[in-house]
């Protein structure tokens, strides 16, 4: 049952390693806890406040994932030069999947229309400030995460639809913490109500996922679940484990997770042990902008 | 490619559908609801608690209808509290007698649980938030509403969400978008960081859930599929806007899970729009459809 708390990773924010540095820059963009950075190390950057731009650079960088991801999935072809910016970083993997139920394939085709209007928003609202398309790996990286979650020793999310839909379970979730994480550190209302209006989609594409997912059963429902194990190790717990009664991740008031941006890199880099890190796992050089290190 | 000029021209197609929706979207949304908020209540624009007890109302709509759903039970019957912050009593419910759906599908019966245990805790959670200041539910009808509601999409004179899975899926339907953009467009009004950080909480969980029921309506086929592109065409009338909702069903090669507009935004309406739709039109302060009374709080 999804309010009983085992159903639920318990792991504190608050308290788990990896994710403190993050909660602790958090509360000091948000001006509004001076004790957090007694948190930070000397070898850890200076938190400073974010500024609108950092914050949606930082949701470009996840969404030039997501929508290689998904583009490569149902076309076998990426995001075009224009979309990418100049001097864009190189993708590894990602092939066109033979989908076998047209509806699977119709479902991708929307995410990945979804994910491409996201980036083009995106550098567009930001304009000569957005950052180019970082070196993005979709092989070693699922590899990598596979091996960590105990999947096995490879992974390939494109090999067909149903490691698809396990493919982009590793990234809707992540989505939805964190836009919920950067919502509260946004000062324009505008780009407040852009970022409420992108997480919601996807928040959308999560509930997909994990519906057909579940509706899949074993072994793809435990590979997720495996995967989210994964997350809430890297990411500071915020995870609901995934059954068919368990289809939204939310917390026991029905509130989505949130997570701080270091929670969100140490999950994309695929670096679960607490520490600065600013590269590795889906961006082998990390992502562009001011937010790349984490803290912590 | 030919891959592409379907893109494009799915794209397009969106775009020229929704593009009076999202050139609002950035920037106008939040605006605009400030700007409707406070022509329908003279100069003051809304307070937290004014927008909290305004989402309260859609969570009690919600609760109830999917804790009758499984359970045959009202809130309060099922031991949740409907009273107000003072202690007023909750108003009445208007409902067939057993409504407890007929699940043959567990994980859709799941699925149907969790969200009204989800609704539940949406309701607790305002009350406990407002407080004291918290309004007691309003009247509620879940019989008439539905009636009303399908004869104006052109899908009957009666629609009894109950009588099966498939209804269920449409009554679901026609709350769980609404939410996710009256959420939308509350977030802007929200002064306080926590109740903001709350509010995007519960819009990210109305998501998720109007996403399940939206996959479920798409593999339950063409039939079901054409009933929530009426009843979301129905909902953009009720809004003023025409073209701010998207049903379920496949466009340029592409599902339409996701209620959402060419930039891949959901949409966002005021609270004016919000009760057009739940009113099924009726007259703000006077209500009708599913608040036959209107709503509770300053915001009806």
């Amino acid at each position: 049952m999804k309010n009983n708390p085992s159903a639920r990773f318990q792991v504190s924010r608050r308290t788990f390693l990896a994710g403190a540095g993050g909660a602790a820059a958090l509360v000091t963009a948000a001006g509004c806890g001076d004790d957090a950075k007694s948190t930070t190390t000397t070898t850890a950057p200076t938190a400073t406040a974010l500024t609108d731009t950092d914050i949606l650079n930082f949701a470009l960088n996840l969404e030039y994932l997501e929508a290689e991801f998904y583009l490569r999935a149902v076309s076998g072809t990426g995001l075009t030069d224009a979309d990418a910016g100049s001097g864009a970083g190189a993708v590894t993997g990602g092939t066109q999947i033979v989908f076998k139920t047209p509806a699977l394939q119709q479902y991708a085709q929307e995410i990945a229309n979804d994910e491409l209007a996201h980036v083009r928003f995106l550098r567009k609202a930001l304009g000569s400030a957005a950052v180019s398309r970082p070196a993005i790996d979709l092989t070693n990286s699922f590899n990598a995460a596979a091996m960590a979650a105990g999947i096995g020793a490879s992974f390939n999310p494109f090999a067909d639809e149903n490691s698809f839909l396990v493919g982009a379970f590793t990234f809707e979730d992540v989505g939805v913490t964190a836009y919920h994480g950067a919502a509260g550190l946004l000062s324009s209302k505008t780009n407040l109500a852009a970022a409420a209006g992108i997480l919601a989609t996807e928040a959308y594409h999560a509930g997909e996922i994990r519906t057909l997912i579940t509706e899949l059963g074993a072994p793809y429902v435990t590979y997720a679940n495996q995967i989210s194990t994964l997350r809430a190790t890297a990411g500071g717990g915020a995870e609901t484990m995934l059954s068919g009664s368990t289809i939204v991740a939310a917390d026991s008031s029905g509130i989505s997770y949130e997570r701080t941006t270091d929670q969100v890199l140490h999950i994309v880099y695929l670096s679960p042990t607490a520490g600065v890190v600013s590269k590795g796992g889906f961006f082998p050089n990390g992502l562009n902008g001011t937010i790349k290190a984490t803290a912590s | 490619m030919e891959y592409m000029e379907e893109k494009k021209l799915q794209l397009e197609q969106r775009e020229e559908k929704r593009s009076r929706r999202s050139a609002l979207l950035f920037g106008g949304a939040a605006l605009a609801g400030l700007a409707l908020g406070q022509k329908a209540f003279a100069q003051a624009g809304p307070t937290d608690n004014d927008i909290l007890n305004f989402a309260l109302n859609l969570e009690f709509l919600e609760a109830q209808f999917y804790t009758l759903a499984t359970t045959g039970m009202t809130l309060d019957q099922a031991g949740i509290s409907t009273k107000s912050g003072g202690g007023a009593a909750g108003g009445a419910v208007t409902v067939k007698t057993s409504p407890k759906v007929s699940f043959t599908t567990p994980l859709l019966q799941q699925l149907a649980t969790e969200i009204a245990m989800d609704e539940q805790n949406h309701v607790k959670f305002l009350q406990n938030a407002l407080g004291a200041n918290a309004i007691a539910q309003p009247n509620i009808d879940l019989m008439n509403s539905f009636n009303k509601l399908a004869s104006a999409a052109g899908l009957g004179s009666t629609f009894d969400p109950f009588a099966s899975e498939t209804n269920f899926l449409l009554g679901a339907f026609i709350f769980e978008d609404v939410g996710v953009t009256a959420y939308q467009g509350a977030a802007g009004l929200i002064s306080s960081k926590t109740y903001l950080d709350k509010a995007v909480g519960i819009h990210n969980v109305e998501a998720y859930h109007a996403a399940a029921i939206r996959t479920r309506i798409f593999q339950a086929g063409s039939t079901a599929q054409a009933a929530s592109q009426a009843i979301a065409k129905t909902r953009s009338m009720l809004d003023g806007t025409g073209n701010d909702d998207i049903g379920v069903g496949v466009t340029g090669g592409a599902a339409t899970i996701v209620d959402n507009d060419a930039n891949g935004m959901t949409y966002a309406r005021t609270t004016s729009q919000v009760l057009s739709i739940v009113y099924g039109g009726g007259t703000a302060g006077t209500g009708g459809a599913f608040f036959p009374s209107a709503m509770n709080g300053t915001i009806k």
